[in-house]
């Protein structure tokens, strides 16, 4: 390589790496009233860990919180004290008109359980028929719930049981609604596809003799899509009930068909316009959905309803959600991201001291492989890091690092043995050539099938580390050693500036 | 050659390493790992109100503080959340660490705070609960991980009997196995606490354990290549390309050690869990680093003895065949001339 072609090389390079450095770590800023910068890394999503998110506690009916008991008893006493005034201290429960929460309902750990569904026993705990169909109907809901959330495969979220009888989850920020999501999973009975006529509704049962399952697809457009496997006896009655719809659309002069709704009890977990007979095996339903998140909530609803297990007769109430600060601490992600950059520049002066140029085409390297590391985790979207992430992204930097020490010992080696400058490097990189693309291999192939299998933090997690093993790849074979011819037609003494030494002999 | 090649040493490292996991086994069977705040079960005092702490901080400061004095005189708090609700209302929540206070307590707190006087104590309409949150176990994410492990495990054996040797793909297994369950039964054995991020931790220790014991093959690799090295015996060759690859396999486990701690050191400052879960990503880190300069490279070279002393066999010139070519050499000759 010339010297005006590497100086111009050097000087292309290093423009693009501080404009990416720029757009990836500067904090976020104003540009103008309107419009905010923000740096590739404020765009990461976190887990609950490291970023925060939302919680609820799902209330079954029935059973009622403090605050709102509280706002019973306040009502009652107000009542109470109203019919005073009116009646007199011979008052009675009629004149009062609203129910005396002390005996209607029964103070349990942090909750209140209502007369309707259990009786008190003599030491005061809950009891009767009513309250053992409650318990297995709750113990049902508490199944699938978990199922719905674990299924959605979140990163860092909990389902946990307080009080026995409510439900707690906690869950990431994600781009989906959390009111909508915490409202759907909620859903209770069976899964109903239905054209909810009042007089004579077409309808086919959505059970596991209907559909085998559901899940989120990516349509042809760009948008999602919910996919509905049938089953043979499903693909028989989805026709049949697709035709009525559509007959039923065009008898009524509708030009853009009858609307299909698949409902899970009462609610409508989603709905879609049919405008001829569906003779298929899968059914898509599009339209409806930006985010594949989105369309996956609905496919984890309906997948959770197939098992009979599953299906509860109990309404549950998630009305207040809160946020929730990260677990971990209020600046774990921020600290983090400074202690990385602190062994960074450890790891720079380090391979500047034992290197000297190998060490500075070390630096771009690995600087290049930072930066596409970054656009990677903020850009793609199913993307998300917490702290496994985190280790993830430490072991597949020290695999990075490792790999181009190990090619530049091979060639202090090779160049010891009375070889060029040119040959040791050429030999050197072939000689760590197949051990470094093995165990990359290996290493991508393991992330790879633990990315397929698992799910929620280990999912990410094998993500992280397979995007960071495939660049560390790149970076290691390719990039560094690109940089390093690039470098090395500036110095005039290259064998210094690349801090190699021959081989002493004994002259005799 | 290296001390640790020695049979007496390969079994003593192999019982030493079956007897830890077994008693983690054993520890995690019966007791569970140690529940971080992530996963453990635990009392909560929830502070609440309609809505009047989150339009106004000061209030919120004062209402936290004065309820943590209150509660810190008879509980140890372990943690304090605040939380806004995305309607109305803010909770704040003490999670407690040990004892259940009574209604008696709670009902003192509430009067408490009524009596207080903070400004706008009125207005709030401050509640006061105690609840028992029980944790549930991710059952799905931990089958589904491990089925994800297994087939990982079963890639890299097929992968390097392969690229490398059976020898080195059946130690390389061994190792995996060993160093994924060796953490995990230091982990339980330790108590340190865990939460869900000791899954992490798990496919974290496996991912390790396939980059250091690479680290020792691909030397071994190159290195008996080499003539000079399949004239030595096995455990001096192999002990050989141990030393040649320390250095390799210190720089990746100081790096992650030195990442892994200054991480802990943060975690040791905002929060327990972060400090938790990365003792135990160092556990990994050790335990990797020891199996993979100690335990697989002993394991490797009594399969490449018995390798080589086959090959050696099969190499043998066979003497008896050429002596019972002789005779039959003889009485063939023998015949031929009798006829004649």
């Amino acid at each position: 390589m010339g010297k005006k072609k590497s100086v111009a090389l050097i000087v292309i390079v290093t423009i693009v790496l501080v404009a990416l450095l720029f757009i990836s770590v500067t904090p976020s800023f104003y540009v103008s009233t309107a419009e905010k910068f923000n740096s590739l890394l404020s765009i990461v999503d976190l887990g609950s860990d490291l970023g925060g998110g939302y919680y609820t506690v799902y209330y079954p009916e029935g059973v009622i919180s403090q605050s709102e008991y509280e706002a019973l008893e306040a009502e009652y006493n107000e009542a109470v004290e109203q019919a005073k005034q009116e009646v007199g201290e011979g008052y009675t429960e009629e004149d009062v008109g609203v129910d005396n929460p002390a005996e209607t309902y029964l103070a349990y750990k942090g909750i209140y359980l209502s007369e309707d569904i259990c009786d008190k026993d003599e030491s005061g705990n809950p009891t009767g028929e009513d309250f053992a169909v409650f318990q297995s109907e709750f113990d049902k809901a508490f199944r699938a719930i978990s199922s719905r959330f674990e299924s959605k495969g979140f990163i860092g979220y909990s389902i946990k049981l307080q009080d026995d009888y409510t439900i707690r989850v906690e869950i990431p920020y994600s781009d989906e609604q959390a009111n909508e999501l915490f409202d759907r999973f909620a859903y209770s009975g069976t899964l109903l596809f239905t054209d909810d006529n009042a007089t004579s509704p077409n309808e086919m049962k959505g059970d596991s003799a209907h559909v085998k399952g559901a899940e989120a697809v990516e349509t042809n457009d760009g948008g999602y899509a919910v996919a509905i496997n049938l089953t043979k006896q499903g693909r028989k009655e989805f026709k049949a009930i697709t035709q009525a719809i559509s007959s039923a659309a065009s008898e009524s002069g509708s030009s853009s068909g009858g609307t299909l709704y698949i409902k899970v009890g009462d609610e409508v977990l989603t709905q879609a316009t049919v405008s001829s007979a569906l003779d298929q095996d899968v059914v898509y339903i599009s339209g409806a959905y930006s985010t594949r998140d989105a369309a996956q909530t609905i496919a984890c609803v309906i997948n959770s309803t197939l098992n009979e297990d599953m299906i509860f007769d109990l309404q549950l109430d998630a009305s207040q959600i809160f946020t929730l600060a990260p677990t971990m601490g209020e600046y774990a992600a921020l600290i983090i991201a400074i202690a990385f950059a602190v062994l960074i520049v450890a790891m720079f002066i380090y391979s500047i001291v034992r290197f000297k140029g190998m060490g500075l085409a070390h630096i771009y390297g690995f600087m290049t492989y930072a930066l596409i590391f970054v656009l990677c985790i903020s850009l793609i979207p199913m993307m998300c890091v917490d702290i496994s992430g985190v280790i993830a992204i430490a072991l597949s930097a020290a695999i990075m690092v490792f790999f181009n020490y190990y090619a530049f010992r091979n060639i202090r080696e090779e160049f010891a043995t009375g070889k060029t400058l040119t040959a040791s490097i050429k030999a050197g990189y072939k000689k760590s050539l197949a051990f470094t693309i093995d165990a990359h291999i290996i290493l991508v192939l393991a992330a790879l099938v633990m990315f397929l299998i698992s799910t929620a933090t280990v999912r990410y997690m094998a993500l992280i580390f397979l995007i960071g093993t495939v660049i560390s790849a790149a970076c290691t074979l390719a990039i560094t050693r690109f940089y390093l011819y690039m470098f090395l037609a500036q110095p005039k003494n290259k064998i210094a500036f690349c801090n190699l030494r021959r081989e002493e002999t004994e002259d005799e | 050659m290296n001390k640790f090649m020695t049979k007496k040493s390969l079994l003593i490292s192999l019982i030493v390493s079956l007897a830890l996991i077994i008693a983690g086994a054993f520890i995690a069977g019966f007791l569970g790992f140690n529940p971080d705040s992530t996963t453990k079960d635990y009392a909560v005092i929830e502070v609440s109100d309609s809505g009047y702490m989150s339009l106004e901080e000061d209030f919120r400061n004062q209402l936290q503080d004065f309820c943590q004095k209150k509660i810190e005189a008879k509980y140890a708090v372990a943690d304090t959340k605040y939380s806004e609700s995305t309607s109305a209302g803010g909770s704040i929540e003490y999670v407690l660490t040990s004892g259940t206070p009574n209604n008696e307590f709670l009902l003192s707190l509430r009067t408490s705070i009524d009596e207080s006087g903070i400004e706008g104590i009125e207005t709030a309409g401050v509640s006061v609960s105690l609840h028992f949150v029980e944790n549930h176990a991710f059952t799905e994410y931990i089958w589904r991980t491990a089925i994800g492990m297994g087939v990982a495990l079963v890639l890299l054996f097929v992968y390097v009997a392969i690229r490398f040797k059976v020898g080195m793909g059946v130690s390389a297994l061994i190792a995996a196995i060993h160093d994924v369950l060796l953490t995990l039964a230091v982990i339980a054995l330790l108590r340190i606490p865990a939460g869900i991020a000791l899954i992490g931790v798990a496919a974290f220790s496996l991912l390790l354990s396939i980059v250091l014991n690479l680290i020792v093959f691909g030397r071994m690799r190159a290195d008996f290549r080499a003539d000079e090295k399949n004239a030595i015996p096995a455990k001096e060759a192999v002990s050989g390309s141990v030393s040649a690859s320390l250095k390799n396999v210190l720089t990746v486990s100081i790096a992650l050690a030195a990442a892994i701690v200054l991480f802990g050191v943060i975690g040791a400052i905002i929060g327990m869990d972060l400090l938790t879960i990365m003792l135990c990503a160092l556990m990994s880190v050790v335990v990797s680093t020891y199996s993979s300069l100690i335990l697989t490279p002993a394991i490797y070279a009594r399969m490449k003895e018995k390798s080589d002393a086959n090959k050696a066999e099969k190499a043998k010139y066979n003497y008896s065949s050429d002596k019972k070519l002789e005779k039959e050499e003889k009485s063939s000759a023998k015949k031929v001339a009798e006829e004649v």
